[in-house]
């Protein structure tokens, strides 16, 4: 798994949702598209990107159902604010 | 294990690394869904033989219940060990005992020889941070010969750096288990797969050697037409490997069989039986076997293979797709499972299925419902997961009942109390249907709470509403009704005999033992001769005796032998213990209790014990401890309410050890704040006794005669006999000092007649008459060898083997009491003394007491050896 996580937020819990990117390695069908409704997807190269808004909560909720699916995470990414 | 299919290649290297890994005492297979880690578990399982045996466990999907994970721990050890013809098997406590519970592994592993290896499947499954902690402790105390083996998804929090330091922890991860090339090639062989080198090659580079991935291609591959194209298509796709194979392999299986697969996807598992309901089928059966044997994606649980579970991959992919393609179907499809859950008893199952369909009115009631029995079972931590899983929006006004049961179980019973409140304002306008069955629930938490607080008017009102006849009733009302009726009487009857209503306890205690056997509660039943035990303080000893050992055998038949439910008999046998002078078994008991409370908050049975373990104390002569004891006993009284059994005597000695510690000051002042606050009390033979104490200390034997007589005469009301017997002797030192030896031995033989009957030792030990005893002539005594007996317990007490411990204070004598000392081994008397001293009788008394009380002695031989040892004795030292 090649991915890095978020720089550690010394200690605050954010409970603002914040814009996360994750980057699966593969194209996710409907069936598996379907376990992330609150974000959308899109196709880059061999790689599926799901975009949305998370809260730290929903953040680790969304990694759990990746490391159930058997899929292969490379990057999670939070986006701050600029387009 | 169950068993294994045959299509597994031999993945020798593997099975060797797993080998060699399994030496070390901790195995830790680490590495994501679908890597081959089960399978790889059960070639190795079948390849051990006689070797080694095996403790297997499979941690159910998201389990929060700390206690239902290390009680299926436990029965796997039993399993492994055979352990046949011995304990009954554990079943659950309402109370769970963690350090307890990780004891009784360690003990049956321990025991079992040749070693066992723990094998314990989808660790991260262990939701539960308590069971957890305590499987760190487990696993770094391992016997020896003892191992274990554990598979997980992810790196787990299981703080076992000194294993890892001391080379015993073995890590087996991703990357060794991913197929070769060459494995790959033996896979497609055994599966009887014709791919060309470069087609296997491509196969394996797609997969990137992962086991699942490579599995379902070979599903598929097996008796495809084209074998290449298959590799060709699937290597030129994009779609992740999972998604694209499980499709293919989906799209492969008859329609039947496809529908199968996707409806009963929402299941933990899977029967033949539960199939047809969901499919409205009856051939189920047949599909589950056959799919079993095709592939390792359908597990059986069972050798008779009656029950199955899905890959958690393949399961969660199929869910996802029922989701997708029968949306409106998946709320019915969990409503009808959850009503066969429901015809089967399993609350559980049917909860969460309820919940699953979104019916959050309905899961409530049900949990509502199911909420006491679940406690019963031990699955309180399971009840607390459900309850947590409603949604904010879904608050039922029910669940404040669940919430009461949670708080109740831990001990907090200032917030079950409010959560009970809640639940009667929504009982008062619930629809009539429900109105019953929650007042009833309701009755039953507040009973158990009265309870707690030792408080009998709550409990009698309760126990009232709760007898009214249950009519017309459910089979399930009926069962409800049965454990709710056994635990009124237990807790009743555990009331009655803390406020000595003791004829009353003794029959419900009697009914609700009849009960809980009956209706197969042994818990309940241990509870209620436990209680029995307890309440048998007005028996003759041999049989509070008996009653106890009676329910501590039930108690460790169940393993249950350091539970708090024991703690009543526990204590009950190490207080007749004392009674009876036996002070190392005593000891032993009250050992026994402290541990078994260890996790009980309640304040009844500490305050037993700290009252037991002072009297104790006491009758060693360590009063500074007793002190401390019957003062902390005294400050627990303030958590309950009512009246108890015990008060007055706690009040009682409490004062008199004040004034054999020379405070007599303030046992004074406690005394005359008592009268004025409790008259009652205040004329109780037991504080009657201690005001004579305080009167002797004081050098007033006079004002003792006076104080003891209403006890003596039978006019003051006393606990028991005892407390006459006290005051017999108190009247004997009294007279003693007064000079009328005669009255002092008329004295002391009427208490020695009072105490014929049950040989007790205690009044003797607690009013220190040794003295006494010995200066009455055996002639003058009907009761030679009672008094020979009572003077070999009070020698062994003052000079108890297993009492060896060193003064930890020995307090500095004073002045003047280390001039009465250097009298002690003359056979002078105290006036004598006192003439040599040119001070008063009185004063070389008050010296005499200290010196006994800071040497922790309880006569005057004692006394001397003891300031022989710490050489108070050596010349040039008493100026």
């Amino acid at each position: 798994m090649r991915g890095h996580l978020p720089a550690a937020d010394h200690g605050v819990m954010d409970p603002e949702p914040a814009l996360y990117t994750i980057r699966i390695n593969g194209h996710l069908g409907v069936t598996l598209l379907s376990a992330f409704p609150a974000m959308a997807a899109r196709p880059d190269g061999a790689h599926t990107v799901l975009t949305g808004p998370l809260d730290r909560s929903a953040l680790y909720g969304v990694l759990a159902e990746i490391e159930a699916l058997g899929l292969d995470l490379l990057e999670v990414r939070q986006l701050t604010g600029e387009g | 294990m169950a068993h294994t299919t045959a299509r597994l290649i031999d993945r020798g290297d593997l099975l060797g690394a797993l080998d060699r890994a399994a030496a070390r005492t901790v195995t830790i297979i680490s590495a994501p869904a679908g890597s081959g880690k089960t399978s790889l578990l059960r070639a190795w399982a079948d390849a051990q033989g006689e070797r080694r045996r095996l403790a297997v466990l499979l941690v159910q999907r998201d389990q929060q219940d700390a206690q239902q994970f290390w009680l299926a721990l436990l029965n796997a050890v039993r399993d492994a060990s055979a352990a046949t013809g011995r304990a009954a098997p554990p079943a659950a406590t309402p109370e769970f005992n963690p350090p307890a519970m990780v004891d009784r592994v360690l003990a049956e592993l321990a025991d079992a020889s040749p070693g066992i290896t723990l094998v314990i499947d989808d660790l991260h499954e262990l939701n539960s941070p308590q069971a957890l902690a305590l499987l760190t402790r487990l696993l770094t105390n391992l016997p020896p010969g003892a191992h274990a083996m554990l598979t997980t998804r992810h790196d787990l929090r299981l703080g076992l750096h000194q294993l890892r330091l001391a080379g015993e922890l073995a890590e087996i991860r991703a990357a060794d288990l991913r197929f070769t090339e060459r494995e790959t090639r033996l896979l497609l062989d055994v599966s009887g797969i014709a791919l060309s080198e470069s087609g296997a090659a491509l196969l394996h580079q797609r997969t990137e050697g992962w086991a699942a991935g490579l599995r379902l291609a070979a599903i598929s591959l097996a008796g495809h037409p084209d074998p290449e194209r298959f590799v060709a298509e699937f290597s030129g796709s994009d779609r992740t490997v999972a998604e694209y194979l499980i499709a293919e392999m989906l799209e492969r299986q008859p329609a039947d069989v496809q529908d199968l697969l996707l409806r009963t996807s929402l299941l933990d598992r899977v029967s033949a039986e539960l199939a047809d309901l969901l499919t409205g089928r009856s051939d189920s059966e047949r599909m589950l076997l056959a799919l079993a044997d095709a592939n390792a994606f359908v597990l059986p649980l069972d050798p008779e293979r009656t029950w199955f579970r899905y890959h958690h991959l393949f399961g969660d992919l199929l869910r996802l797709e029922l989701r997708r393609t029968l949306p409106t179907e998946v709320p019915a499809l969990h409503r009808r499972a959850a009503g066969w859950f429901i015809r089967q008893g399993r609350a559980v199952d049917a909860i969460r299925h309820t919940q699953a369909a979104g019916d959050w009115p309905d899961a409530a009631r049900l949990l509502a419902d199911h909420s006491f029995s679940l406690t019963l079972d031990g699955q309180a931590q399971t009840m607390q997961a459900l309850e947590r899983a409603f949604p904010p929006g879904e608050d039922h006004p029910e669940l404040a009942l669940v919430r009461a049961g949670g708080e109740l179980v831990h001990g907090h019973l200032d917030e079950a109390a409010a959560h009970l409140s809640v639940a009667e304002t929504y009982a008062a306008t619930a629809p009539p249907d429900r109105q019953r069955r929650l007042q009833v629930a309701i009755a039953s938490l507040r009973l158990s709470l009265a309870r707690r607080r030792g408080h009998l008017a709550g409990v009698l009102e309760q126990v009232r509403f709760l007898d009214s006849p249950l009519t017309g009733q459910s089979d399930e009302d009926i069962a409800l009704g049965s454990d709710l009726r056994a635990v009124a009487l237990m807790n009743l009857g555990a009331v009655e005999a803390w406020t000595l209503a003791l004829p009353d306890a003794e029959r419900h205690l009697r009914q609700g033992a009849a009960l809980a056997r009956e209706i197969g509660r042994p818990y309940l039943e241990v509870g209620c001769l436990s209680e029995l035990g307890f309440a048998s303080k007005i028996e003759p000893f041999a049989t509070t005796q008996l009653r106890c050992l009676e329910a501590v055998a039930l108690a460790e038949r169940h393993g249950w032998g350091a539970e708090p439910v024991i703690s009543p008999a526990l204590s009950t046998m190490a207080g007749t213990q004392v009674w009876l002078g036996e002070f190392d078994q005593a000891e032993r008991w009250l050992q026994r209790t402290a541990q078994a409370l260890q996790t009980d908050r309640g304040p009844i049975m500490r305050l037993v014990l700290h009252h037991t373990t002072a009297i104790l104390r006491a009758c060693r002569g360590r009063l500074p401890e007793a002190l401390e004891e019957f003062s902390a006993a005294e400050q627990l009284r303030s958590q309950l309410e009512g009246p108890h059994a015990l008060a007055s005597q706690v009040t009682g000695w409490r004062l008199a050890t004040l004034a054999r510690l020379g405070r007599t000051g303030e046992a004074r002042a406690a005394l005359a704040a008592l009268s004025a606050f409790d008259d009652e009390r205040a004329g109780s033979g037991e504080i009657l006794n201690a005001h004579a104490v305080i009167c002797l200390a004081d050098g007033d034997p006079a004002g003792a005669l006076g104080a003891v007589q209403p006890v003596v005469d039978g006019t003051a009301p006393v606990i028991g006999y005892v407390t006459v017997m006290e005051a017999h002797l108190l009247a004997g030192h009294a007279h003693r000092e007064l000079g009328d030896q005669r009255a002092a031995n008329q004295a002391v033989e009427r208490a020695l007649t009072l105490g014929e009957a049950d040989r007790l030792v205690l009044p003797f030990a607690m009013t220190f008459s040794r003295e006494l005893l010995e200066g009455l002539p055996p002639h003058e005594t009907a009761h030679g060898a009672l008094l020979a007996g009572i003077l070999d317990a009070l020698q062994g007490s003052s000079r108890a083997p297993g009492d060896q411990r060193p003064s930890p204070d020995a307090e500095e004598l004073s002045p003047g009491e280390l001039r009465v000392l250097r009298y002690l081994p003359t056979n002078l008397s105290r006036p004598e003394i006192a003439g040599e001293l040119s001070v008063s009788v009185n004063t070389v008394s008050t010296h005499v007491r200290s010196i006994y009380a800071k040497l922790q002695v309880t006569d005057r031989s004692s006394a001397v050896q003891r300031a022989r040892e710490l050489r108070l004795l050596a010349a040039g030292r008493a100026r």
